[in-house]
C-alpha cells in the first residue's frame, strides 16, 4: 500500500523532469513547427468566424442541423483531448500494462452511454445537463448544484488541456511553461469567444481530419524506418512491444540509431507490458477501478452529454455514438505505438528522463521524423487540447449563463445579455484554468481523469437513475449528491495534501482505495444506492415529472 | 415499461419495445462487462510471478558474494545481471544509484588494482566530459567511453560490442570501490522487484507480433465496442421499423 502511496507521489514531479542539457529535445524556436501551428490555428479561427453562432440556439446546440456521421466526427474531436493524444502514450510509457486501463476506460463508456442515455438524453430536448437535473428533480436548487458542478467539472477537465497546450507551444516556441500557458490559453479563448458552439462543431471536424492525420503520419515513418510492419502500424507495432518485453541486442538492430546517435536496442522490460508489474506499483484492483471509474465518468460528462443535443434526432444521437466511438479509436488504437517506441528509443540512460507528456513528440524526435512532421505531431497535439477546451468552455459557459443566470438570477435576460455573460464566463473559466494549469500538478491524463471521477460520482447517478427509474425523486437525488460529493472532496483532500507533503489520518488507505484517478469505483455506486433508498422512504416523484419522462424521454 | 400511473422502471417494462429493449441491454451490458473485467480477473488467475533469466543467475552469485564465498564468475554474473537491470526504464533514481554501487564493487573484487585505478580514472573523465560537452557525438567523450569499455567490459565477462557494454559505459560512478551495507541489502530487492513479473499463457501467447493479453485490451477490445454499439442500434432501428414506432423529434 505504502509502495502505491509513494508511486502516486513520485508521478506530480515527473513533469517537472526534464533531459539534461546534452540531450535537451526541447530547444529554442522552431520556425518550421512554429509556422505549421499558425496556419492551423488561424484556420480555426477563420472557420470559427464563418460558422460564428447567429443566437443562443446556434450557442449552445449548433442549431441541431449536424448530421450523424459530421456528429461523430464532432464528438471524437470533442473527445480526443491533449490526454488522449499526449497523456495516454505517457501514462504507457510510465506504468506500462496499467496505462491500458485508461485506454479500455476512454473508450469502453461509450458502449454504456449509447444503451443506457444517448437517446433518451437527445428526446430530453433540453440544452445542458443541469437543465435535466432541475426539471428532472423538479428542483431550482438541484439546477444550481449541477450547474456548479458542471462548471467544476469542465474547469477539471480543462485543466489537463492547457497543460498539454502549454506543453506543445513550449516544446514549438522555446518559452517556458507558464508563459506557454498564458499564450495558448488565450488563443483558444479567443477562438471560443468568436465562433460558439456551431463554429466549434464545424471545427471539430476540421480538428478530427488535422488531430488523427498529425498522429498517423509519424507512426507509419516510424515503424517503417525501424523494420516493423508500417501498412498497419496499429498492429505492426505489436512486434515492437515484444521486442521491449524480450528486449533487442545491438546486432539484431545493426544499423539502426536514435537521432542522438543510439542504437536501437534496449535490454529486456517485460515490466512493460506484463499485467501489475510490482515495479509499477500498480494492481488489478487499480486496473478496473480506473477503467470503472472512467468508463462511468464518460457517461456523465457535461461537455459529451452536451454532444446529443447537436443532432435532429434520438436516433441520429445513437449512431452518432457509433461514428464517434469509430473515430476515437483510430486514435486510441494507435497512442500505444508512441508509447512502445518511445520505450525503444529512450532506452539509453544517456537520454535521461523524459517529461512523459510530452512523450509522442519526444518519440517522433527521437526517430529522426523530419522536424516539420514533428511539428504537424505537436500542431495535433495543440489542435486536440483546443477542440476539446473550446467544448468544454461551452459547456461551462452554458451552465452558468443558462442554468445560473437566466434560470436562477435573471429569468427576463434577453437573448443578447445571455451571450454576453455566456462570453463574460467563458474569459473568468479560462483564467481560472490557465492560473490551475500554471501549477503543473500532475500528469495530463490524470488530471483529466480527476473530472471524470466526479463526473461518475455526481452527474451519472443523476443521469441514469433520472431517465430510468421514475422513482428517483428531489429527496433522492439531493442525498445521492451529497454521498458523492463527500466521496470527491475526501479523495481530493487527500491528494492535495500529499501533493504539499501533509499526512492525514489514514493517507495510505485513502490513496489506495480512493486515489483520485478513480474514486468513482465507489462514489457512484454510493450515490445510486443512497439515492433509491432515500427515495423509496420519502414522497413520490409529482405526476407531472413521470407523465413527462413517459411521454418526452422515452417516447 | 409505463403504468397507468406513468411509472417507469427499467427492469419493469410494460410495453413490447421496453421489453425488447431491456433484454438487448443487459445482453449487451453482461456481455461488455465480461469481456472487459472478466478478462482481468482470469489474467490475474492464471499468472505466476515469473523470474528473468538474469535474476535467476543473480541470485546464487549475489548470495555467494555476500558470504565471501565468491568465485570470480560470481562477480561477473553478478555484475553482468545488475548492469543490465539498470538499463530498465522503470528503474528511479535511487535504485540507480544503488546498482551503480554494487557493479562498481564487482569490478573492484574481479579487477587488479592497477586496472582498477585506471578504469576508475577512466569513469571519471566520462562523468566530468558529461558535464562539459554540448553533444553526445563529442569525440573525446566518445573515446572516453570507449576506453571504459575496453578495460571494464572484459573484466565483468561483457561483451565490447554489446548494448550491456555501452550501459556499463555511462553506468558507473566517480566512487566506484565503496558501497554500503545498506545497499548490499537493497540490490537484491531491486533486483527482485525489476526482474519478476506475472506471467502465463495469456502474456506469453504471441499474436499478430503481439503478447496476447496485450492485443485483447489494446486492439481487440475497442473493436468489440464498436461491435456492441453498431449491434444496439442496428437492433434498436429494426425494433422500431419492425413495431411502426416513430420517434418523437423537436
Amino acid at each position: 500500500m505504502k509502495k502505491l502511496f509513494v508511486f502516486f507521489l513520485m508521478l506530480f514531479p515527473l513533469t517537472a523532469l526534464a533531459a539534461t542539457d546534452v540531450t535537451q529535445l526541447e530547444g529554442s524556436f522552431k520556425v518550421g513547427p512554429a509556422i505549421i501551428v499558425i496556419f492551423i490555428l488561424s484556420l480555426f479561427v477563420l472557420v470559427g468566424i464563418v460558422f460564428r453562432a447567429k443566437d443562443t440556439t446556434d450557442y449552445y446546440a449548433a442549431g441541431r442541423s449536424i448530421s450523424r456521421v459530421g456528429s461523430g466526427m464532432a464528438i471524437a474531436s470533442n473527445w480526443m483531448s491533449a490526454a488522449s493524444f499526449l497523456g495516454m502514450a505517457a501514462l504507457m510509457y510510465g506504468s506500462g500494462y496499467h496505462g491500458l486501463a485508461y485506454v479500455v476506460g476512454w473508450t469502453g463508456g461509450y458502449v454504456l452511454l449509447l444503451i443506457l442515455m444517448a437517446g433518451q438524453i437527445r428526446r430530453y430536448g433540453k440544452y445542458t445537463a443541469a437543465d435535466f437535473i432541475g426539471d428532472r428533480y423538479y428542483s431550482q436548487s438541484l439546477r444550481t448544484v449541477g450547474a456548479v458542478i458542471a462548471i467544476i467539472i469542465s474547469i477539471a477537465y480543462a485543466v489537463g488541456q492547457f497543460g498539454g497546450i502549454g506543453l506543445m507551444f513550449k516544446w514549438v516556441m522555446g518559452i517556458e511553461y507558464p508563459l506557454a500557458v498564458v499564450i495558448g490559453g488565450s488563443v483558444v479563448l479567443a477562438y471560443t469567444l468568436i465562433s460558439g458552439m456551431l463554429g466549434v462543431t464545424k471545427n471539430m471536424q476540421i480538428q478530427y481530419v488535422i488531430i488523427i492525420s498529425s498522429f498517423m503520419i509519424p507512426m507509419f515513418i516510424l515503424t517503417a524506418k525501424f523494420d516493423y510492419f508500417w501498412l498497419l502500424p496499429q498492429i505492426g507495432y505489436g512486434a515492437a512491444v515484444q521486442d521491449v518485453v524480450d528486449g533487442v541486442m545491438i546486432s539484431e538492430k545493426s544499423g539502426l540509431f536514435n537521432s542522438l546517435g543510439h542504437h536501437f536496442a534496449i535490454v529486456p522490460n517485460p515490466e512493460y507490458a506484463m499485467p501489475w508489474a510490482a515495479s509499477t506499483g500498480q494492481t488489478m484492483f487499480h486496473w478496473v477501478a480506473i477503467a470503472f471509474s472512467l468508463m462511468i465518468g464518460t457517461a456523465g460528462l457535461p461537455h459529451v452529454i452536451q454532444r446529443f443535443y447537436v443532432v435532429p434526432k434520438a436516433s441520429d444521437a445513437r449512431w452518432s455514438v457509433v461514428w464517434g466511438l469509430f473515430f476515437i479509436c483510430l486514435l486510441y488504437w494507435s497512442a500505444p505505438v508512441y508509447s512502445a517506441f518511445g520505450m525503444l528509443l529512450s532506452s539509453n540512460p544517456e537520454v535521461g528522463r523524459l517529461a512523459p507528456d510530452a512523450i509522442v513528440v519526444y518519440t517522433a524526435q527521437l526517430g529522426n521524423v523530419n522536424p516539420l512532421i514533428v511539428g504537424l505531431l505537436a500542431a495535433g497535439g495543440i489542435s486536440a487540447a483546443f477542440s476539446t477546451t473550446s467544448g468544454l468552455l461551452v459547456a461551462g459557459a452554458s451552465a452558468f449563463a443558462h442554468d445560473l443566470y437566466v434560470k436562477v438570477i435573471n429569468p427576463e435576460a434577453k437573448p443578447k445579455t445571455q451571450i454576453k455573460i455566456a462570453r463574460l464566463s467563458t474569459v473568468l473559466m479560462a483564467i481560472i484554468i490557465a492560473s490551475i494549469a500554471m501549477l503543473d500538478l500532475a500528469l495530463i491524463a490524470q488530471l483529466v481523469a480527476i473530472a471524470f471521477s466526479m463526473a461518475g460520482c455526481t452527474i451519472f447517478p443523476l443521469f441514469l437513475l433520472g431517465i430510468w427509474w421514475s422513482g428517483s425523486n428531489r429527496a433522492g437525488a439531493k442525498a445521492g449528491l451529497i454521498v458523492g460529493s463527500v466521496v470527491t472532496l475526501i479523495s481530493l483532500t487527500y491528494l492535495i495534501a500529499a501533493r504539499y507533503e501533509l499526512v492525514l489520518p489514514y493517507s495510505d488507505f485513502i490513496a489506495f482505495y480512493l486515489g483520485a484517478w478513480f474514486f468513482a469505483w465507489i462514489g457512484a455506486p454510493l450515490a445510486i444506492l443512497t439515492n433509491i433508498v432515500v427515495s423509496r422512504l420519502t414522497s413520490e416523484t409529482p405526476i407531472e415529472i413521470r407523465k413527462f419522462l413517459i411521454e418526452k424521454v422515452h417516447a | 415499461m409505463q403504468t397507468e400511473d406513468y411509472k417507469i422502471s427499467f427492469f419493469r417494462p410494460t410495453t413490447q419495445r421496453a421489453l425488447v429493449n431491456r433484454n438487448l441491454t443487459i445482453k449487451l451490458f453482461l456481455l461488455w462487462a465480461v469481456a472487459i473485467f472478466g478478462f482481468q480477473v482470469l489474467l490475474k488467475i492464471v499468472e505466476k510471478p515469473v523470474q528473468e533469466e538474469a535474476l535467476l543467475r543473480f541470485t546464487p552469485a549475489w548470495e555467494n558474494v555476500l558470504a565471501g564465498e565468491a568465485i570470480e564468475q560470481d562477480y561477473k554474473i553478478a555484475g553482468q545481471s545488475m548492469v543490465q537491470a539498470m538499463g530498465k526504464i522503470t528503474m528511479s533514481p535511487d535504485n540507480y544509484a544503488s546498482l551503480r554501487d554494487g557493479v562498481g564493487w564487482m569490478l573492484h573484487e574481479v579487477c587488479s588494482d592497477e586496472v582498477f585505478a585506471v578504469i576508475q580514472q577512466d569513469v571519471q573523465t566520462v562523468n566530468a566530459l558529461r558535464e562539459q560537452i554540448t553533444t553526445l557525438q563529442d569525440s573525446d567523450y566518445q573515446a572516453a567511453k570507449e576506453a571504459v569499455i575496453a578495460r571494464a567490459a572484459p573484466a565483468l565477462g561483457i561483451d565490447q560490442g554489446s548494448l550491456l557494454a555501452q550501459l556499463l559505459s555511462i553506468g558507473l560512478s566517480n566512487d566506484m570501490a565503496g558501497i554500503s551495507d545498506e545497499n548490499k541489502q537493497r540490490i537484491p530487492e531491486i533486483m527482485q522487484l525489476h526482474m519478476t513479473h506475472n506471467r502465463s499463457f495469456l502474456t506469453d501467447t504471441i499474436f499478430l507480433g503481439f503478447p496476447f493479453h496485450y492485443f485483447y485490451n489494446a486492439v481487440l477490445l475497442l473493436v468489440f465496442f464498436i461491435g456492441l454499439c453498431w449491434y444496439y442500434c442496428y437492433r434498436i432501428d429494426r425494433l422500431h421499423a419492425r413495431l411502426n414506432f416513430v420517434e418523437r423529434t423537436d
